[in-house]
């Protein structure tokens, strides 16, 4: 009996180790909340809670999976891993479909995301390739990196997916960034993005782009069509007051005034609901999440897992940033989920399959390190 | 040596910790103020002005409207309405307002008659809309349907009777091949025009009406009104006003256009009227026509089914998607570009005997129906219609050569007349033949192309754009309906812009001789003389016969005596008045027999017509109404309902 009583016990110490408590309770509160919210956009449905709950349970699978790799292993892989990543990228091209581009393979079973991928593989390609070279990087490394960013985001681009094509390249820009890439490059970047952004304007933008972020400007401009969304989101923001309508009571998400209320919009489903305290915790469960990844980075030995680490944790801050803000129209409406709470396969396994790669930072530390 | 390679090279892994640790505190510091700043936006918006929000939640009944412009109206040359709005009422639903759909369908179709179309359009589009965003179930709601749903209204919230504006065409099947009509805007149209643009119920599917369509739709305006809780309006806050679409006067003249159609009789066809001078279309007709009101509302099944199983066809428009061989009414045409290429001067000869022999090829040749006409010119060619004449100007031409001119004379590529998905047609040459067969080009097509046979292709619009370059001394111009536009009642008149005439000759002898070659034709001793005679002025012109079958052996037939389907197409091109031309016709009549017998006396109608003025009597049924005022509809309108 006892025996037994050990036996189980190991194991339970073996399979749990490697995970990271306090993110890990941070993460389950979000799905919690996720799961709740969308109960109630669902208008009291169930089939789409069980399916966000299926997608944690895949992603949270693929997290503990990836805690329990010995980092350097995880390195080792890298270039592989980032490799392999990249065909379906281009594949996607092909044989993708979606609303306003290619974003998605249909595998029969469910919509296939090639770009969620690079969210993760482009980072550890980053993080493989400054490791090896000494830091601050030197001008040649920088731009190699860059030439890394710049392949997959200009697939991404082509589909085209103008968020995440961003997000991905931001989540690079982050490795960078924590690698002691100089203040003058931060900046140099910084003018040439707003030099280059008429030009964007004129030959790049699609149409419906362009809408977007007009409407976004002046809302007011089309209320039939695109500024529809930014009125109705923000009505919904705005009327939630102090603690919101109670959960299941918003009637701008029950009404259907709110466009795509289960993914996009979710946050804003949130605010109505559940007021500014219910966005004042989540957005602290956000800033736990992230702090938790930098500081884990910080007590890592070497540079590949310390810039990772960080990075994934700053990548996560973007999405809350950009979503956050454009459901409440301090942002154009750009197309980028909410980290766990917006329904949605790929991004949800992806994000959890990151932080499991922070775990595994936390827990395997190398013993000799370069 | 160096006992040490250079210091910068070398990972220094205190100094990169170090490093790291700046940045992700720094990272963390930015994270922080930009976390921070959200949380005080989201402050901002639902604490200090959550009230104003809350109130604006509520007042959802609030809700921007759209106000769609009155389409523009179409006249004809004269300024007589040919395309007007009349005001109606139509019933939308609400679909968030009215509950199940199906009981609503049911029980509103025990007042109100619902076809099956309208319930299977109603489904589709109100799947493809917002929930809150009214649909249309049914248009053109009676006055005594309107009274009966007035009483009935309490029992069907979210259902509404608004007021809008029904294109109608007061001549009906007269121009329905030149103006084509409107017809409710379905889920594919939605994807292309956007949502906002689902306010328009109706789009111009054919003629005018859908080449035109964006100029004639207007833009979209909307108002803010105030809804009660069943969703009615009850109250306007504010207006962006729409922009009415601009009005279209046709370059077609009414009282032609109905001479055109009474001088075919019960004849099927199709002709084209235009003026030489400006390539101004002044009638077109196919026959047989259709009412274009049938499908302004959604057509019946019954309807559709008898116009589409209707063996004359009555919805092709035989002018531009119609089109078979020209026969002899290219001879003018091909007869130019014999002088054109250099092989032939007018007063070149030929001796006809009656059959062509290709030089070196025995046996039977190619047969002149009237026998062998003896010394031919370019003139008595055109005006005896010799058809051995071509066919040795089309050998000595060579095929190639012989394609190019007719390339340029604007064959085998769209007019560019104001209509959608005109055809190409097609010119005989051996590229043209690969991509339909596996057989070579054998010399006996170049001759036979000659007298415009084989595998040419060529619509009406084609032949009189052709015909009316050689009246208007070799400039080739783009047909066209629409000759001006105006933004609003009080606007003037706009004309559109025509491109610059293509010349097709820079001899204007050349043209000359053809035009005498024409005039010879209606002259006694020419195939169309029994068409001119009686005329007070002169005219020019070329009869045809576009075989439908290939003749036997020796034996000369009566086309007459044929079975009807198997009779030739008769042609006619001509122009009026000989000296200066202000018309140009091409009459194409199905199973007509003889161009000379059945085509041509059609055009000298429209000649006298046009040109003395005989036009028949007006249809006392089609007179339209004064034309109305509205230029909007406006939810304002529909405060007003009307009363029992």
């Amino acid at each position: 009996m006892n025996a037994i009583l050990r036996w189980l016990s190991d194991l339970v110490a073996r399979i749990v180790r490697t995970l990271d408590w306090p993110l890990c309770l941070a993460l389950l509160a979000l799905m919690v909340i996720s799961l709740m919210v969308q109960y109630s956009a669902g208008n009291g449905s169930l089939r789409p809670v069980f399916a966000q709950g299926a997608r944690f349970m895949v992603g949270g699978a693929a997290m503990w999976a990836l805690s329990r790799l010995p980092a350097m292993r995880l390195r080792t892989w890298t270039p592989a891993i980032f490799a392999l990543s990249m065909l379906p990228l281009v594949a996607v091209l092909f044989i993708g479909t979606g609303k306003h581009g290619h974003h998605w393979i249909d595998l029969k079973v469910f919509y296939f995301q090639p770009s969620e991928l690079l969210k993760l593989s482009l980072p550890m390609m980053l993080a493989w390739y400054l490791h090896r070279e000494p830091l601050p990087p030197r001008v040649h490394v920088v731009l190699i990196a860059g030439a890394m960013i710049a392949l997959p985001t200009g697939l991404i681009l082509l589909q085209p997916d103008f968020g995440t094509g961003m997000l991905v390249a931001v989540s690079g820009v982050f490795v960078l960034f924590l690698a002691g890439l100089s203040w003058w490059w931060i900046g140099a970047a910084a003018a040439g993005v707003a030099a280059a952004a008429p030009a964007a304007w004129f030959w790049w933008l699609k149409p419906y782009q362009k809408d977007r972020i007009l409407t976004f400007l002046n809302p007011e401009s089309d209320p039939l069509g695109t500024g529809w969304n930014i009125i109705q989101s923000k009505i919904a923001v705005g009327s939630g007051g102090w603690i919101g309508k109670g959960w299941g009571q918003g009637s701008q998400s029950r009404l259907d005034y709110l466009p795509e209320h289960t993914t996009d919009f979710i946050f804003a489903v949130l605010s109505e609901e559940f007021g500014w305290v219910g966005v004042a915790v989540v957005l602290s469960l956000y800033l736990f999440v992230i702090g938790r990844c930098l500081w884990i980075a910080a007590q890592a030995r070497d540079t590949y897992s310390r810039v990772l680490a960080g990075a994934l944790g700053l990548a996560m801050f973007v999405y809350v940033i950009v979503n956050g803000g454009m459901v409440s129209g301090l942002l154009p409406v750009v197309g980028v989920p909410m980290p766990l709470l917006s329904y949605g396969g790929t991004s949800a396994v992806s994000l959890l399959a990151g932080l499991g790669v922070v775990m595994a930072v936390r827990a395997h530390k190398p013993m000799h390190v370069r | 040596m160096r006992l040490r390679p250079p210091r910068r090279h070398l990972k220094n892994l205190v100094a990169e910790a170090d490093q790291f640790r700046r940045r992700a505190l720094f990272g963390f510091a930015v994270v922080l103020v930009a976390l921070g700043g959200l949380a005080a936006w989201y402050f901002k918006l639902q604490v200090i002005e959550g009230e104003e929000y809350a109130q604006r939640a509520e007042a959802n009944r609030i809700k921007p409207r759209p106000i769609v412009p009155g389409r523009g109206l179409i006249y004809d040359r004269k300024g007589r309405i040919l395309a007007d709005n009349v005001p109606a009422f139509r019933l939308d639903v609400v679909p968030d307002k009215a509950g199940d759909p199906k009981k609503l369908v049911a029980e509103l179709g025990k007042i109100i008659a619902l076809s099956p179309e309208d319930i299977a359009a109603f489904e589709k589009t109100r799947k493809a809309t917002r929930s809150f965003r009214p649909v249309t179930l049914k248009l053109r709601i009676s006055d005594d349907e309107a009274a009966r749903f007035a009483v009935d209204r309490w029992r069907f919230p979210g259902v509404e009777l608004v007021p809008y504006l029904n294109r109608r065409y007061p001549y009906g099947p007269l121009l329905a091949h030149v103006i084509g009509y409107v017809s409710r805007i379905d889920e594919k149209d939605l994807e292309t025009m956007g949502e906002t643009n689902a306010a328009y119920t109706h789009i111009g599917k054919t003629g005018i009406e859908r080449y035109y369509e964006e100029v004639l739709r207007g833009r979209i305006g909307f108002e803010r009104v105030e809804t009660n809780v069943e969703g009615r309006a009850m109250r306007q806050m504010g207006v962006q006003p729409a922009t009415p679409g601009a009005d279209l006067r046709l370059s077609i003249d009414l009282d032609l256009q109905q001479a055109m159609v009474a001088a075919f009789g019960d004849l099927d066809g199709s002709a084209v009227a235009i003026d030489p001078r400006t390539g101004e279309i002044l009638a077109m007709v196919s026959l047989p026509g259709y009412d274009p009101n049938l499908f302004v509302n959604g057509i019946s099944h019954a309807d559709y089914k008898s116009l589409i199983e209707n063996p004359s066809r009555p919805l092709f428009n035989r002018n531009v998607l119609g089109g078979g061989p020209p026969g002899s009414t290219v001879k003018p045409l091909i007869g130019l570009a014999g002088l054109e290429s250099g092989l032939r001067t007018p007063e070149f000869k030929v001796f006809s005997t009656g059959e062509f022999h290709i030089p070196g090829q025995r046996g039977r040749g190619w047969r002149d129906a009237h026998g062998g006409a003896g010394w031919t010119d370019l003139r008595k060619s055109i005006a005896a219609s010799v058809n051995f004449y071509y066919y040795k100007l089309a050998y000595d031409m060579g095929i190639e050569r012989f394609d190019s001119y007719m390339r340029q004379y604007g064959f085998g590529a769209p007019t560019g007349i104001d209509l959608v998905g005109e055809r190409a047609g097609a010119v005989p040459s051996p590229q043209n033949k690969a991509t339909y067969s596996k057989e070579p080009w054998y010399p006996g097509e170049t001759v036979n192309a000659g007298i415009g046979q084989g595998s040419w292709v060529a619509t009406t619009l084609q032949l009189v754009r052709g015909t009316a370059a050689i009246a208007d001394g070799g400039l080739l111009r783009r047909p066209h309906l629409v000759a001006a536009r105006r933004d609003g009642y009080q606007s003037p008149w706009l004309p559109l812009a025509q491109p610059e005439p293509v010349r097709i000759s820079d001899n204007p002898a050349n043209v000359r001789a053809v035009q005498e070659g024409m005039m010879g034709t209606m002259m006694p001793g020419g195939t169309g003389a029994a068409m001119a005679r009686g005329a007070s002025y002169a005219m020019a012109g070329k009869t045809g016969t576009a075989q439908k079958i290939s003749r036997k052996g020796n034996v000369s037939f009566n086309p007459h005596l044929l079975p009807y389907h198997l009779r030739h197409q008769a042609l006619f091109v001509g122009y009026a008045p000989a000296e200066n031309p202000t018309i140009a016709v091409a009459v194409s009549v199905e199973h007509g027999g003889y161009g000379g017998t059945t085509a041509a006396p059609i055009a000298r109608k429209i000649f006298d017509a046009w040109l003395l003025g005989k036009m028949p009597e007006p249809d006392p049924d089609a007179i339209p109404v004064a034309p109305p005022v509205v230029t909007a509809v406006t939810a304002a309108h529909a405060v007003a309902e009307p009363a029992r």
